[in-house]
């Protein structure tokens, strides 16, 4: 029952470290808080998922861990230092893949490469490598308007991958492709994990998506949201489709599933506005 | 001019689907319907002059001119290379001054906001009437010419560039400032390859529009040139020599504007969506 990776993150002192972060956006008119308050570590080697209705602050979350957004306070850790700028040993994917519409596959997954000024040489082999673990051999000389969704998200997890960095941080990157896709993507997710070992965190609004994937998973809800529930995935690893079949992962997902709804209906004055986005309703139904 | 892909007129297209194939019956039909209008013009144009006995001072016949290019092809191929020389030096002056404006305006809020509204305003002038200002300022060189040539010609391509650089993609932003790429290597690795069918489209524009600022200029002071020579004639009632030296004229502005075309479907090889 218990988390197979439980015993290595207790070793470590944790390698992202959230702490009590709040971030308000200021417009003209109003100011709006997208983050109440949020705390949260993670280990070095564990596959974290930020889960939550669209508009809760995961993304936002996301992306200050990223450096791409500054907290209004507390503060955000990486390996012991603040995360104040963008920072090289993080590889970020998008929802969008993003990809260069006039560079083949091979280099758009070399694009950081360049960018790092570092020997291209040096990661052909490695760019090779990966495109052929997401079963994209053959398209490497194929440009994006060439490939379907589902294979551009791989080009641009191959190119989140090609420099190596220790961590990945994934912001909702399956949830613009179809549902059958999106599972293939699960699938291959956890295989490239196996291979090439990194600490990752995922934000998705899909529960089964979530319980599949990660060690643990964080429940973010309320307007403005906060951390509802922080719960170990109890499967062990390897993970192939079957898990998903278990009463355990039903169970796992019913419990996520009332978190998210109560972490929603806390303050009565917000329950009546309900947003009916495609997510939202999707990640509702799933059990 | 046939499609050349990217750089369309709208030149907003850069990653629409692929242009359908054109069959070679599609194609050969595409050739053969400008031309067999063309001949007809002419041919009615031939029959018109000869039966209806209309004096060359009036209009001259196609054979006719047709006639004095190749007979005096010496004379106008002295006074088309001014032509060409100035509007090519302009135009490629035009353009660096029009991107260099565009990468001001992209960059900095406050040039952006003092420079736009001028430019725009600049464009409302009708810039012909300065033309003699040009003379008074800069002489009856060739350099008032170029000058006002390229005043006339690098607005397109502030408008076009402009709108380049601010076309590209957020996520494509977010992505570079994620792997800390500098304001550098976004412009030239993302910002400008993003930009360049934009660019074409005003660049095509602009290198008609550097043949009128030239021709323009020669009207009011050149000793050679198209411009020169068409005044010239046209004041002696020498209508031949004034349509061959239009019709030379075209040919420069197809030389020209095929250049750019040329340039574009090299451009297009690197940076264009569609397979190469």
């Amino acid at each position: 029952m218990l988390a197979v990776n439980a015993d290595d993150a207790a070793v470590s002192a944790p390698l992202v470290s959230v702490r009590n972060v709040q971030k308000t956006y200021f417009t003209r008119q109003a100011s709006v808080q997208a983050v109440a308050s949020a705390s949260l570590d993670v280990a070095r080697g564990e596959f974290v998922s930020l889960l939550g209705p669209s508009g809760c602050g995961k993304s936002t979350l996301l992306m200050m861990i990223a450096g791409l957004e500054q907290p209004t306070s507390g503060s955000i850790l990486l390996g012991g230092a603040e995360v104040k700028k963008p920072r090289r040993d993080i590889g970020v994917i998008f929802q969008d893949a993003t990809l260069l519409p006039w560079k083949t596959s091979l280099e758009n997954v070399l694009f950081p490469i360049r960018i790092l000024k570092l020997p291209i040489e040096a990661y052909r082999q490695r760019a090779h490598e990966l495109l052929k673990m997401v079963g994209l051999s053959g398209f490497e000389h194929k440009k994006p308007s060439e490939l379907s969704g589902g294979m551009r998200q791989r080009v641009s997890i191959c190119r989140a991958l090609i420099h190596d960095p220790d961590i990945l941080l994934m912001d909702e990157p399956f949830s613009a492709l179809d549902a059958i896709t999106r599972d293939q993507m699960n699938v291959a997710l956890s295989e490239i994990l196996e291979t090439y070992k990194k600490t990752v965190i995922f934000v998705t609004h899909s529960i089964r998506e979530a319980a599949f994937l990660s060690d643990r998973v964080v429940v973010m809800g309320g307007r403005p949201s906060t951390i509802a529930l922080d719960m170990k995935m109890p499967f062990p690893r390897p993970r192939r489709f079957e898990i998903e079949e278990t009463p355990e992962f039903a169970m796992v997902c019913r419990k996520l599933r009332l978190t998210i709804e109560q972490a929603h209906q806390g303050p009565p004055s917000t329950s009546s506005v309900v947003e009916t986005r495609a997510g939202e309703s999707r990640a509702g139904q799933i059990e | 001019m046939a499609p050349t892909g990217i750089g369309t007129e709208t030149g907003a297209i850069i990653a629409g689907p692929a242009l359908q194939k054109e069959t070679g019956l599609a194609n050969l039909r595409g050739i053969a319907l400008p031309v067999a209008l063309a001949a007809i013009v002419l041919v009615g144009w031939q029959l018109a002059v000869t039966l209806g006995h209309i004096p060359p001072v009036i209009l001259p016949s196609p054979v006719s001119i047709t006639k004095y290019i190749i007979d005096r092809y010496d004379i106008l191929l002295m006074h088309a290379i001014p032509t060409t020389l100035e509007s090519a030096a302009a135009f490629v002056l035009a353009t660096l001054l029009g991107i260099a404006l565009a990468i001001i305006i992209t960059y900095s809020q406050i040039a952006r906001e003092a420079l736009y509204p001028n430019l725009v305003f600049f464009q409302l002038i009708p810039k012909i009437a300065l033309a003699p200002l040009f003379i008074i300022w800069l002489g009856i060189g060739s350099q008032s010419r170029i000058a006002f040539s390229v005043f006339i010609a690098f607005f397109p391509i502030v408008i076009a560039t402009t709108a380049g650089f601010a076309n590209v993609d957020k996520g494509t932003l977010r992505l570079c400032r994620a792997l800390t790429a500098s304001e550098w290597q976004i412009f030239t690795s993302v910002r400008f390859p993003a930009a360049l069918p934009h660019i074409f489209s005003g660049m095509k524009i602009a290198i008609t529009l550097a043949i009128i600022g030239v021709i323009i200029g020669e009207f009011i002071t050149a000793q050679a040139g198209l411009g020169y020579l068409i005044i010239f004639a046209t004041a002696r009632a020498d209508t031949e020599i004034s349509m061959a030296a239009i019709v030379v004229l075209c040919i420069c502005g197809l030389l020209l504007y095929g250049l750019v075309a040329l340039g574009e479907s090299i451009a297009n090889r690197f940076y264009s969506a569609e397979s190469s």
